[in-house]
């Protein structure tokens, strides 16, 4: 069921006009080799990162546009979420992160040879902007470039 | 670099036309489904990961799954009673117990952690926010210089719902999450004040603290 005949009016409406960027084509790169034998790396709009990194901050301008890059090494117990929105139900990702970032379940599929291998880094960007150029014009190509440089293939996008 | 991901609103993913994407039923903050249900999160992923093997795109397919999303409502819309402890940090003493039975039960794992603030001395943060809302010149030692005050009272008020939030999980193992948000905004004295300090940083003329009003209470 789509989900927006459930939500509130005021969600449904919300998320309705949502500025999101509209595009007329699609960016295409198919799989180069089996996902078995392929690098992955995990990229979230969460706002989650590592204890103590500095969290994602609320503005008047569309929102925080930066990333945060989370180690593949931190564990569950290292990484908190900063999100600004309050639209979203928190109760999930304090009782089992990987039901929006599945580090564990990733690590899974590597040892069951589903996947070739994890990147050494993730990445966080928060969602919920109202303006993305930050991350169109900079933070995006930047992530992208370390991406690229890391020898990454597959990248598994999750939001909140 | 091959793109494949999850999509919690449908409509978004047809707008911005990305590669592939799977377009999941659950409610916002649930990407892959069911908090500590491994089984579930690997169909999920699954099916994620099958997306990268179609040879055009854009791909948007649905998670074959007919389960209605548990909707929450915003905090202002439920009917809020007299909490049982009028005083917040009273209410949250009383609560520490139960918190600290949820880390311990999650070796060692707790959301709470954004204001940088032992949770033991959360007494404290309560104070620093009523005195923020009373319109005194409050402030804790352990904001960063590069935060403002307005900023940091959001994280303060994170880690206090974390923290009420995980301390009523280990109260109530079997309640709802639906239960634990309803209680947290209509009956409990700190979701009042959360909901005092929201309404006075959306009255308030500085642009900075409005801003940070939109993600402490609706």
């Amino acid at each position: 069921m789509p989900k927006l005949e459930v939500l509130s009016e005021i969600q449904r409406k919300s998320m309705l006009m949502w500025p999101c960027l509209e595009h007329d084509d699609t960016p295409w790169t198919p799989m180069a080799k089996p996902l078995s034998e392929s690098k992955v790396a995990l990229v979230t709009t969460a706002g989650l990162h590592v204890r103590g990194d500095k969290p994602f901050i609320a503005t008047q301008e569309g929102g925080d546009t930066s990333f945060r890059v989370i180690p593949r090494s931190a564990g569950v117990n290292d990484i908190i979420q900063s999100h600004t929105s309050i639209g979203f139900d928190h109760t999930g990702i304090y009782r089992d992160l990987n039901v929006t970032f599945p580090i564990d379940r990733l690590q899974e599929l590597v040892d069951r040879g589903k996947i070739g291998s994890l990147s050494d880094n993730y990445y966080s960007w928060m969602g919920a902007l109202r303006d993305v150029s930050g991350i169109v014009e900079d933070s995006g190509p930047e992530v992208a470039r370390r991406l690229k440089a890391e020898g990454v293939e597959v990248v598994l996008l999750t939001p909140t | 670099m091959t793109t494949t991901g999850i999509v919690l609103i449908e409509e978004h993913a047809q707008r911005v036309k990305p590669p592939r994407m799977l377009a999941v039923p659950f409610f916002f903050g649930n990407a892959l489904g069911e908090p500590d249900d491994a089984e579930y999160q690997h169909k999920v992923l699954q099916a994620t990961f099958d997306l990268l093997d179609r040879n055009e795109g854009p791909v948007l397919e649905r998670l074959p799954e007919n389960m209605v999303p548990d909707v929450l409502k915003q905090g202002s819309e439920l009917e809020a009673t007299e909490p049982e402890t009028l005083d917040a940090a009273d209410e949250l003493t009383a609560l520490r117990a139960y918190y600290e039975q949820w880390v311990n039960g999650h070796n060692g794992r707790t959301a709470v952690g954004l204001s940088g603030v032992a949770q033991r001395r959360f007494r404290g943060v309560v104070r620093f926010l009523e005195s923020y809302l009373a319109g005194e010149d409050a402030d804790l030692k352990e904001r960063p210089e590069d935060t403002s005050v307005h900023q940091y009272v959001r994280y303060c008020v994170d880690d206090l719902k974390a923290f009420y939030y995980e301390a009523r999980m280990a109260q109530r193992p079997d309640g709802a999450d639906r239960d634990i948000h309803d209680w947290f905004w209509s009956k409990t004295s700190m979701g009042a004040l959360v909901m005092s300090l929201a309404q006075k940083m959306r009255d308030d003329s500085d642009d900075d603290a409005k801003a940070v009003a939109y993600g402490i209470a609706r």
